[in-house]
């Protein structure tokens, strides 16, 4: 028999984005019940793991015109730029309010609010909670979240599938990882807060949750999902594990050095000019690739770094402003920041694409919304810069959440017994994946996807890895279909679900590979040895990625100019 | 194998909706690892059960009149005696250091607008009263004053 | 791949299939710089796909992974495989009811959680045009520490009175509730104490210290909880002196 579960507003995941999403809901409106339904409890969020901090105009040298263009010139004037005009006007207004629900911001002296320096920021305007700050916030906005009753949690249960009918999203079907039994939820309107999807790539800052979720469940129901080619590589990551070391330890001032301890983002031109360590990311990652091949690296046994040198700052300092980090260099590098450089490499930590979505975070289908890392608002456009997108969570989550309340106040009763009929279905083949019996294993599908995306679509690409890429997930896919599970149990069964993410995972890369191949320019994060320049003239649009009866159809979408035109992204 | 916990032990208002297996202690418990000690201080509990009924039974004692000092001080020169004080002084040194080692971080940020002195200095005191009120009433009882 | 093995013994435990818990054994090549946490996932990739773990972050923070390696509550994700010998117990948390394998039951501790108030409570709510309160160093400081907790719950397997009080509110969520008394926006001291006076009593507390021995994150809960009764006691006494408005 299945369950049917029935709310206002549905949220798809608890991180950030759908916890601010929520509390704007029920405070829209005192009747609307909202349903918030995650994969993990809300407090595992990948959230959790963002260490630097969140930017916002605090200081009088600061203002929003300066923190707009330095976000429009971080995106290489893909950022549509209506939207980062709304994003830095109410940046102040939501980190205050996180501010007022008990966020432990670090303060200066007078007990105002501290900002620290960030990569492509103009001034500091970077508000932090030691070097904790995604920890921080996520704990604060889950535990002010627990004060309305009418925000009701469904923990551990797997979204498969938005249920459509009558041309509109309905609802969701839901796998209840513990019980093993699929759930239907009816909502009048569905938010997707799921996150980016940088487990489709080896080395990368994500936690195993990241794989892309929402995207999938968008992408399979027609809707486009917007710039996926533009992925971001956070240039100081640990090797290996890919554990993010701050850029916040750029801010306060270390150095990028290669093996002959120059830093050679100062004496060599990389184009981050006077900035230096704090230079966008995507410049710093290219300049750290290059150095590597130019044979300036250091090997170690999982390939070349380079060195992160933090020691003159100081001990005081180091257990001050980045005590996480000097903690997770000796855990997980073996190293003390305050005495030995720390081993760094670009490893794979944000998606600038995702879902297509207006600025009130509205998708193409009707009721559905995307709000975070999981959507393409296009705040970021072709790169974001440190510290915009935890802040970037929140002031969408807030306006997709009240957008969405005024979409259900218009909405009439679905037909129940159509949502019923596909929820059945997706019990049904969920049913049928459990312990199925096939030819293939998983983690060697999933070994070989992430290999691929990494040699066609890493920091460097050109035509034919990409292409090679292409064909390689097409054949994954196909490998995929005839996947054998061991794990036949219906309670808890963890197997199901890493195939199920598995699935959504190349979904995604497909849709970013084929994205890839068809933007011929460098622009952001998504560099080109075939075609090395900016190309205003032809490719001045963002990727829409359908899916279409022969596979993935690319096309294009405007992007919004505004106060500032397309110009050389010299720093 | 560890012992089982409490059935309810961590459990939530809403029942779960499959079967869960019960609760069980940490293997340590009670006699391994740091639960030795700790068991052993919850324990003390009953010395000085026995030491306060001891007390009373001497108090009922002297009641009867001057001359039952002589009698009382004759009994707790038992060997059974003996020992019992010497228990009773392993214990209460055994709790006194493991409480003063706790007592420090349990003191609150501030009261008010005074700040507690630092842990040192706390542990510093409690030792100096605690040694120092011993030490004075040894001397009253061994006849040095009064 | 090294050549260096070692024995795990895994509690495995399927509800529809076991009465009880069981154990498995595994033999995993390990590598020098693992954790306990990539050998499960090795387990899981290469030898046994039914067996069940939750993990996220593998960095420390998110508090997934917490299990008991022999017979001590660990984060596997911080854990070195480096600390043990050949052969490695790995179980679902104490105190807690088990799911599955190595999968235990949360939801006692997110209801124990919510049950302290854990949000700053304020007579009026401040408008966002007055801007962030202020906070001197030394007021975060004061707190800072206790709002570390990643809710990995190892204290909670540590804890002698959790094993046998079910109602006892368990060291993580007095240290959240007493960082929020700490936190000087908040105004909710009195609320909270009278729950740490209720039913879920702080006075449990019988010293044992294991909670701040196990935590990862060096929140010193054992140091909150004893702070906690101190306040709670100050609370109750002053509420004879001083008049309390009537709660809404």
């Amino acid at each position: 028999m299945l369950e049917v579960i029935r709310h206002d507003i549905i949220i798809v995941g608890g991180g950030a984005a759908g916890l601010r999403a929520a509390i704007a809901a029920v405070e829209a409106d005192p009747d609307v019940s909202v349903a918030m339904v995650s994969k993990v409890y809300p407090m595992r969020s990948h959230t959790v793991s963002a260490e630097g901090g969140a930017a916002a105009v605090a200081r009088s040298d600061d203002n929003l015109e300066m923190h707009g263009f330095d976000t429009v010139k971080g995106s290489d004037f893909l950022g549509d730029q209506d939207v980062i005009q709304f994003f830095v006007e109410e940046a102040p207004k939501e980190l205050t309010l996180l501010e007022h629900w008990g966020c432990p911001w670090s303060r200066n002296e007078d007990g105002t609010v501290a900002t620290r320096a960030f990569g492509g920021m103009s001034t500091k305007r970077t508000w932090y909670a030691a070097d904790k700050v995604g920890f921080h916030m996520l704990h604060t906005l889950f535990q002010h979240s627990m004060r309305f009753d009418r925000i009701v949690r469904y923990d551990e249960q797997f979204v498969t599938k938005l249920v459509v009918d009558g041309g509109a999203v309905r609802g969701v079907a839901a796998l209840d990882v513990r019980e093993g039994a699929v759930r239907l939820i009816l909502g009048r309107a569905v938010i997707l807060a799921t996150g980016g999807a940088g487990k489709i790539f080896p080395f990368t800052t994500n936690g195993n949750i990241k794989t892309g979720d929402g995207m999938a469940l968008a992408y399979r129901e027609g809707v486009p999902l917007k710039d996926m080619e533009f992925v971001q590589y956070h240039p100081t990551g640990l090797p290996g594990t890919g554990i993010l070391i701050t850029e916040a330890t750029r801010g306060e001032g270390g150095y990028v050095k290669n093996n002959e301890d120059e830093r050679f983002l100062v004496t060599r031109d990389y184009g981050v000019g006077t900035k230096a360590e704090l230079g966008p990311r995507d410049m710093i990652s290219r300049a750290i690739v290059q150095e590597i091949e130019a044979g300036r690296g250091f090997e170690g046994p999982y390939g070349a770094y380079v060195h992160l040198d933090l020691t003159h700052l100081g001990e005081a300092k180091i257990d001050e402003r980045l005590p996480m980090v000097r903690e997770l260099a000796k855990l997980y590098a073996g190293v003390d920041p305050v005495h030995e450089a720390i081993p760094i490499r670009p490893v794979v930590h944000y998606m600038m694409g995702g879902v297509d979505t207006d600025i009130d975070g509205a998708t193409t289908l009707p009721g559905l919304y995307a709000a975070g890392e999981v959507a393409c608002v296009s705040l970021n456009g072709a790169n974001r810069l440190g510290s915009n997108s935890l802040t970037e969570c929140l002031v969408f989550g807030a306006r997709a959440g009240r957008h969405a309340v005024g979409f259900a106040k218009g909405v009439h009763a679905a037909n129940e017994n159509a949502c019923r009929g596909q929820a059945e279905e997706e019990a049904a083949r969920i049913a049928s994946l459990r312990g199925k019996k096939g030819a293939e294993k998983l983690a060697p599908i999933r070994e070989e996807m992430r290999s691929t995306m990494e040699s066609g679509c890493g920091v460097y690409r050109e035509q034919a890895s990409m292409d090679e890429t292409v064909r390689a997930l097409a054949e994954l896919r196909r490998r995929f279909e005839d996947v054998s599970l061991e794990d036949a149990s219906v309670v808890f069964n963890t197997e199901l679900v890493t195939a199920l993410e598995l699935d959504n995972m190349l979904e995604v890369a497909e849709t970013l590979a084929v994205s890839a191949a068809h933007r011929k320019e460098s622009r952001g994060a998504h560099t080109r040895k075939d075609h090395v320049a900016r190309d205003d003239q032809n490719y001045l649009y963002h990727t829409l990625c359908h899916r279409d009866p022969t596979g993935h159809r690319v096309d294009k979408k405007a992007v919004t100019l505004g106060t500032w035109e397309p110009e050389e992204r010299k720093y | 194998m560890a012992r089982a916990a409490h059935p309810e032990a961590m459990k939530p208002r809403t029942p779960g909706r499959t079967r869960t297996a019960p609760p069980l202690m940490p293997d340590e418990f009670p006699t391994r690892g740091r639960y030795l000690p700790y068991v052993l201080f919850d324990a003390t509990g009953l010395v000085y059960m026995l030491v306060g009924l001891a007390a009373l039974r001497v108090v009922w004692d002297l009641g009867s009149g001057p001359e039952a000092w002589g009698v009382v001080q004759e009994q707790l020169r038992h060997p059974l005696y003996v020992a019992f004080h010497g228990i009773s002084l392993v214990s209460v040194i055994f709790v006194g250091v493991r409480f003063f080692r706790l007592f420090p971080k349990a003191q609150p940020p501030k009261i008010g607008p005074i700040a507690p002195p630092p842990e040192p200095v706390i542990t510093a005191m409690l030792y100096a009263t605690w040694i120092g009120v011993a030490g004075v009433m040894t001397v009253i009882l061994a006849g040095g004053i009064f | 791949m090294s050549d260096q093995k070692k024995t795990f013994v895994v509690t495995r435990f399927d509800p529809d299939k076991d009465d009880a818990p069981r154990q498995d054994t595994y033999e995993v090549p390990v590598e020098p710089q693992w954790k306990v946490l990539d050998a499960l996932n090795y387990i899981k990739d290469e030898i046994d796909g039914t067996l069940s773990h939750r993990w996220s972050c593998r960095m420390a923070v998110c508090g997934s992974c917490g299990m008991m390696v022999n017979g001590v509550p660990s984060l596997t994700c911080k854990d070195p495989l480096s600390n043990y010998g050949d052969r490695v117990e790995v179980a679902p948390l104490a105190n807690f009811p088990v799911v599955r394998d190595l999968v235990v039951e949360l939801d006692g501790f997110m209801n124990k959680l919510e049950s302290v108030k854990p949000w700053v409570l304020t007579a009026k709510q401040r408008a966002v045009e007055e801007g962030t309160y202020r906070q001197s160093p030394a007021e975060l400081e004061q707190f800072r520490h206790f709002s570390m907790c990643i809710n990995c719950m190892l204290c909670y397997s540590a804890c002698p009175v959790v094993a046998n009080e079910p109602e006892f509110l368990g060291p993580a969520a007095i240290a959240l509730g007493h960082r929020y008394n700490l936190d000087s926006r908040d105004e909710g001291n009195r609320e909270r104490n009278e729950i740490f006076r209720g039913e879920g009593t702080v006075f449990s507390c019988s010293y044992a210290n294991e909670c701040s021995e196990v935590c990862p994150k060096h929140v010193d809960p054992a140091a909150a909880v004893n702070q906690a009764k101190f306040g709670a006691v100050i609370d109750w006494a002053t509420s004879f002196v001083v008049p309390r408005r009537e709660k809404e």
